[in-house]
């Protein structure tokens, strides 16, 4: 149920996060980059570098469109990641800041999930009541499965199997809804009711592996129900629709057994148990049915047989209470802790999928079992975690290393470079060139004067003006001849056609030179920019070497003074999660020898009986 | 005898009657969990903290290029990888996990590359590799002209299903 309770979780921030409000039709779209690379990772359950993102989009304020959907997601990122108390106080702020009410409706969900998984029911009940009806589908079913969950826990059978009745379930849910509310059913005591939903559940087709174990888990609790009703043969019905390949087998192969005794049928009754202890197993099932069949033999008038099954029996406890000993002791010294490095996979967040191997370590298979259940289970997310923080500090820790052999490279860098570059700066090559547009500036706006076309000449041009000139003086100089006269009206011929070319083209020359030089005028600008930038990334240079020195120890400090707090806690987790094995494994030693003590009473009485009947006597 | 029967059986009884929803974790050791909850939100910002400066260092704002990819529905096109290649050098190659692609589908978007170029414009190719409408093998490719100025450039190659032709269409967006 686990990764299915999951992924309703993440379809729910899916929602929140995607689409803000769905009620209130916004487009399911990432607007902001940084937010979706925070959803991927998200949705693949790596929460510690979902949440890294988040903080550090928020830092830069890069999520600029999602500012609240980010404020939820923080708070559902935490409590993916265990960290409850801050999910919680950050969803109560939530309410406090914000009045939308379709927020609050979110929020108050989280919250209930939050004192659910705490077990805080009472607490969990008084907030499910403030959210309210969801339209999305699957959150409303997950939102009715958590109400029944919470009823359950207050003892409100009734009122958690009456919130399933009507709850508007997608495709995929409804099986979760009806066994539940079977189960509710059943414990409020409406056996007939609990009984028509389970049967109803317990024969429909099942497409997947988790809805076959879903539907033999509604056979199996409907089947117990109903032996512990007195109703032995519908027991027997519902316990044989259980698969033999499933994994309620065993309890399924003993309850059917039992239903048979109940029927007085004990020849039918070892049919199933023979078949239980032909299963080498060592759950309670397969424990159990080991006193069963002596048990049914001896009810069956077999002495002899029962005898010898008890005796088996006895061999089999005393053998087994070795194997719970090997591995109480194998706990005890560490092997345990040992095992649980391998539950390292290198991923933040989510659940383990596959249990640690255990070959070679003995009696690994009670310890398997104890690393199965739920709560160790609960316990290992802790001590993962906190083998991911160590592992990701110690990369950290590494790479400040490199980053001090950065900053030195670069600082060698700058040694070498910034004396050219200031010998380049010192020519004030920036500033020439400024003034001597602003030169070129001052004759374009003289040369707009009419009498001033010549300026506007370009050096050719001028070349011929001036010789023009000269040639004029010198004949100015001359005789008043004709040949010299003639001269004198040829030059001033020339003067003309050169003055009134010039002045034909004055208009285009003038704005030709104005576009240049204003064309010139951004890229004087940048120029200046960069000199400046240029100047002042010289001068902080080394400050901000300094400054990424000084910023790169404070984080190595950071790091050392973590590393040992976290390995603290994390040897404080593995003592704990050695606590909860240790008393697990003392919980079935004490049961082996309840089952050791009974099988002695019973073989004793068996004796007795023999004694006392001497003629079955090999 | 009697009794040993209605023992086992009582104590069987119990399990199959719990909710087949998760059971909620129980609190054995409140202080450890504690302890763990603070150790956590300290190395997060920690965490933040460091991943800042090696963004500062490694890809300064006035160079830092970065491409994510983002995918609608998937419908058309199943994704397996990637390869991109900025002015004729390829800065990514890769393959996708089918978590990866779930993630993507639901609206997640991934960073596939970050690193730094100089301002001015520059030629991104990318290459889209998976299967097709009807399961056929696709390759297609995307080309664009970016143009890096100040400050950090986003770039985002977009899959998108077209309804209209039952095609996928790819497609690259500067932010």
């Amino acid at each position: 149920m686990a990764p299915r309770r999951l992924l309703v979780f993440a379809l729910w921030l899916a929602a929140v996060a995607v689409a803000g409000t769905a009620a209130a039709g916004k487009p399911r779209q990432v607007l902001d980059l940084d937010y979706g690379e925070v959803l991927f990772h998200f949705y693949q359950e790596d929460y510690f570098t979902a949440i890294t993102h988040l903080m550090a989009a928020q830092q830069h304020n890069r999520l600029p469109h999602h500012r609240q959907d980010a404020e939820m997601l923080m708070g559902g990122l935490q409590l993916s990641y265990g960290m409850l108390d801050l999910a919680q106080a950050r969803f109560h702020r939530l309410l406090d800041a914000d009045p939308d009410s379709e927020l609050h409706e979110r929020v108050w969900y989280y919250l209930t999930k939050i004192n659910y998984q705490r077990g805080h029911y009472r607490k969990a009940y008084a907030t499910l009541q403030e959210t309210g009806a969801p339209e999305d589908k699957a959150l409303s079913a997950e939102l009715a499965l958590l109400g029944a969950n919470i009823n359950m826990a207050l003892g409100n059978d009734r009122a958690a199997a009456d919130s399933l009745k009507t709850v508007r379930a997608p495709e995929g849910w409804k099986e979760y809804l009806h066994i539940n509310r079977g189960i509710a059913l059943l414990r409020a005591g409406d056996i007939e009711q609990g009984r028509q939903l389970l049967d109803a559940l317990g024969q429909q087709p099942a497409a997947s592996e988790e809805l076959r174990a879903l539907r033999d888990r509604a056979n199996l609790g409907l089947g117990y129900q109903l032996l512990r009703n007195g109703d032995s043969t519908a027991a027997r019905q519902y316990l044989n629709r259980v698969r033999l390949q499933g994994p309620f087998v065993q309890a399924a192969l003993l309850g059917a057994g039992w239903a048979d005794a109940e029927g007085g049928d004990f020849q039918q009754a070892l049919t199933p148990w023979m078949a239980l202890l032909k299963i080498s197993g060592h759950q309670p099932a397969a424990q159990e049915a080991r006193l069963a069949v002596p048990y049914a033999l001896a009810q069956m008038g077999d002495g002899k047989r029962a005898v010898a099954f008890y005796e088996q029996a006895l061999s089999y406890y005393d053998s087994e209470q070795q194997q719970v000993e090997a591995a109480i002791e194998s706990a005890r010294s560490g092997t345990l802790i040992a095992l649980l490095s391998q539950a390292d996979t290198g991923i933040s967040g989510g659940w383990l999928h596959e249990n640690p191997t255990l070959e070679g370590v003995p009696s690994g298979r009670y310890l398997v079992d104890v690393l199965s259940g739920n709560n160790f289970q609960e316990s290992l997310k802790d001590y993962r975690d906190l083998g991911y923080l160590s592992d990701a500090l110690g990369n950290w820790l590494d790479k400040t290393a490199l980053y001090h052999d950065m900053v030195d490279a670069r600082r060698l860098a700058y040694q070498q470079r910034a004396p050219k570059i200031r010998a380049r700066l010192e020519k004030h090559e920036t500033a020439l060139l400024q003034q001597r547009w602003q030169h070129y500036q001052a004759q374009i706006a003289a040369a707009r004067a009419p009498s001033a076309p010549i300026k506007l000449a370009n050096t050719a041009e001028k070349h011929q003006w001036r010789r023009l000139q000269n040639l004029q003086r010198r004949l100015a100089t001359l005789p008043d001849e004709p040949r010299y006269q003639r001269l004198r009206e040829r030059a001033e011929w020339l003067r003309g056609v050169l003055s009134w070319r010039l002045q034909s083209d004055y208009q285009a020359r003038w704005w030709e030179s104005h576009k240049q030089l204003r064309g010139i005028e951004p890229l004087l600008h940048e120029a200046a920019a960069r000199h400046a930038n240029i100047v002042k990334a010289l001068h902080s240079a080394k400050a901000g070497f300094d400054g990424y020195d000084r910023r790169i120890e404070a984080l190595r400090g950071r790091i050392l003074a973590l590393l040992p707090r976290i390995e603290a806690a994390r040897g404080a987790s593995g003592q704990h999660l050695q606590r909860l094995a240790l008393g697990e494994l003392e919980t079935r030693k004490q049961r082996l020898s309840s089952y050791r003590s009974q099988a002695r009473f019973a073989l004793a009485r068996s004796y007795d009986q023999l004694a006392r009947n001497p003629q079955v006597l090999p | 005898m009697r009794s040993l029967y209605t023992g086992l059986l009582v104590g069987l009884l119990i399990w199959p009657l719990l909710p087949a929803a998760a059971e909620p974790a129980s609190d054995p050791d409140a202080g450890i969990q504690e302890n763990v909850q603070t150790l956590k939100q300290q190395v997060l910002e920690l965490n933040r903290d460091l991943f800042m400066l090696e963004e500062e260092l490694l890809f300064p704002s006035n160079t830092q290029v970065s491409v994510f990819v983002s995918m609608d529905v998937g419908k058309f096109f199943q994704l397996d990888s990637v390869q991109l290649k900025i002015d004729g050098k390829e800065v990514a190659d890769y393959l996708y996990t089918p978590r990866e692609i779930d993630a993507l589908i639901r609206g997640g978007v991934q960073r596939l590359h970050i690193g730094n170029l100089r301002n001015g414009e520059h030629e991104l190719v990318a290459f889209f590799t998976g299967k097709g409408p009807k399961g056929r093998d696709y390759r297609r490719g995307a080309t664009t002209t970016i143009s890096k100025g100040l400050g950090p450039k986003y770039v985002e190659l977009k899959i998108v299903d077209r309804s209209s032709n039952y095609q996928p269409e790819f497609a690259v967006k500067e932010w």
